[in-house]
């Protein structure tokens, strides 16, 4: 793999490549032929530790918008929507997540994509400008954690 | 000993193969306990007000537990709701190992004068039938040990004879027995009573013959309903939700307090009102957020973190999810979106996250904050 870059979340290390672009919404965009294929970034799988359930709204082929609802997501520690980085077709969902998504823990960065989308990927973040989302976010994403916790 | 304890099991709504095995083990482990006997009822929720299953339950005299795949504060409202009241009471066994959290709320305050406590189990909590048994077991002997030492020891000053802990015991629902006449109207309850009546004085020893009753089932053809239950503890009467909503599922009763006139008028999915509560008092315990299928705040026991702020989901307050919701099923009915135009609730915007009090408090606080 490429270089990496590190935020620190409290104590953890989340690393990430420095060969692809990000979104605000944690993903990792990694420009192939056609638009870009997506995945968890570490801060997102950090989040979210172990992925139980993933389930999809979309079908293959459908158009999306920048955060248009897609799917659901159930881990040991948190559930959330799933909602597209950028507006396009959504070509393509990793078929293989479906049926066991423990390659978002285990490879996230790889195996572990999510789904490709065709399009402009207009609002997507280079590494540096995620890095600083992430640490003006980090305060607001504690507070949201700890919010429902406690 | 004590008498016969009920455990309601409220079964899934699905015909999941895997919950019916589990209730059914769980069914089967407490038939096999002395001092319990076991009723199976369809899914809470969708009991109908005047069906079998919850003319069941309004006949079970005192304490009783009953096991659901709901939250328990959303079991203990929809209770409520339909007449069977009783102090909640919480079990300790929660999800994935969690300690229980010292935070939970105070047992809601208008209810202190029920005498009976309902237990509630969520089912969700555990995989392993043996804890829940174990949870009963442990509720079983809080619920029966003060009743007998406390009250009874007074009353007849000595060793109770069974005839007397029968009347002591029989005479706990007064209503109830003498008043209507109740428990005749159900065959099949009259005979629980028959065999309540007589409690095996087992002295609590385990080399008694448990004598196993079989279960009491209730069929009752049930359609999935959707529809809110408030949470009276929380609800300040602030009647936003009247409001707000325009399919008539709201109401008032001959003091103007809010209830829930037409659950059935509820457009299914739609929790648009719980959003628009001020004190998160409504409850729609088959949405898939924790928050709004009632939870309790505090307990991290099988409540999940929701991350969708975090993972985009679109910006904007709970307000404009209801707003949206709610024009969504208006089209849906064939009527017009109303947007933000209609119903809107004025003190929501802005509201802090602290719990408070009362209306005036909450009216001051706006007032003071420079936005």
């Amino acid at each position: 793999m490429s270089d990496v870059k590190t935020f620190m979340m409290g104590k953890y290390e989340a690393h990430f490549p420095t060969d692809r672009n990000y979104s605000k919404n944690h993903m990792w965009a990694l420009p192939i032929e056609k638009g870009f294929r997506f995945g968890f970034s570490a801060y997102a799988v950090r989040l979210l530790q172990d992925v139980y359930f993933l389930e999809w709204h979309v079908d293959e082929q459908s158009p999306v918008q920048q955060r248009q609802e897609i799917g659901d997501i159930e881990s040991s520690k948190a559930e959330s929507g799933l909602y597209s980085p950028i507006s396009g077709t959504l070509t393509i969902f990793n078929e293989a997540l479906l049926s066991d998504p423990s390659a978002i823990n285990v490879d996230k960065y790889d195996k572990g994509w999510l789904f490709e989308i065709e399009g402009s990927g207009e609002p997507l973040l280079s590494i540096d400008e995620y890095l600083q989302h992430l640490e003006s976010s980090w305060e607001v994403a504690q507070r949201t954690i700890k919010g429902q916790v406690y | 000993m004590a008498p016969k304890i009920t455990v309601v099991l409220s079964q899934g709504q699905s015909n999941s193969p895997v919950k019916r095995r589990f209730e059914e083990d769980l069914i089967t482990a407490v038939m096999m306990e002395p001092n319990m006997e076991a009723t199976v009822v369809p899914h809470l929720y969708d009991l109908k007000p005047d069906g079998t299953g919850m003319l069941c339950l309004k006949n079970l005299s005192g304490t009783f537990i009953i096991g659901s795949w709901l939250f328990p504060r959303a079991a203990h409202w929809i209770l409520h709701r339909n007449g069977i009241e009783g102090k909640f009471g919480k079990s300790a066994l929660v999800s994935d190992g969690e300690e229980e959290e010292e935070t939970e709320q105070a047992p809601p305050p208008e209810e202190s004068n029920s005498k009976r406590t309902i237990f509630h189990l969520n089912l969700k909590a555990s995989k392993n039938v043996d804890d829940y048994l174990e949870e009963i077991r442990r509720i079983v002997k809080e619920a029966s040990t003060p009743l007998v030492q406390l009250s009874l020891n007074d009353w007849i000053k000595g060793k109770p004879k069974p005839e007397q802990m029968d009347r002591y015991l029989n005479a706990e629902e007064p209503g109830k027995r003498n008043g209507n006449g109740k428990p005749a109207s159900l065959p099949i309850l009259g005979e629980v009573a028959a065999k309540n009546g007589t409690p095996p004085l087992t002295n609590g020893s385990e080399e008694a013959s448990p004598e196993t009753v079989e279960p009491i089932r209730i069929e009752e053809q049930t359609k999935r309903r959707w529809y809110p239950v408030i949470d009276f503890s929380r609800c300040t009467n602030c009647l936003e939700c009247l409001d707000f909503c325009l399919f008539g599922v709201y109401g008032v009763d001959k003091v103007d307090s809010i209830l829930v006139e037409q659950p059935d008028n509820c457009r299914k999915g739609c929790p648009a009102c719980s959003r628009v509560c001020p004190e998160n008092a409504i409850i729609f315990p088959q949405h898939k957020t924790p928050a709004i299928a009632g939870s309790p705040m505090g307990e991290a026991g099988g409540l999940k973190i929701d991350l969708s702020k975090l993972f985009g989901a679109p910006e904007g307050s709970a307000l404009d999810t209801a707003v949206k919701e709610r024009d969504r099923e208006l089209m849906l009915d064939g009527r017009e979106a109303v947007g933000a135009t209609v119903g809107v609730p004025k003190r929501q915007e802005n509201r802090q996250d602290e719990p408070k009090d009362e209306l005036d408090d909450l009216i001051d606080e706006l007032d003071s904050i420079d936005l």
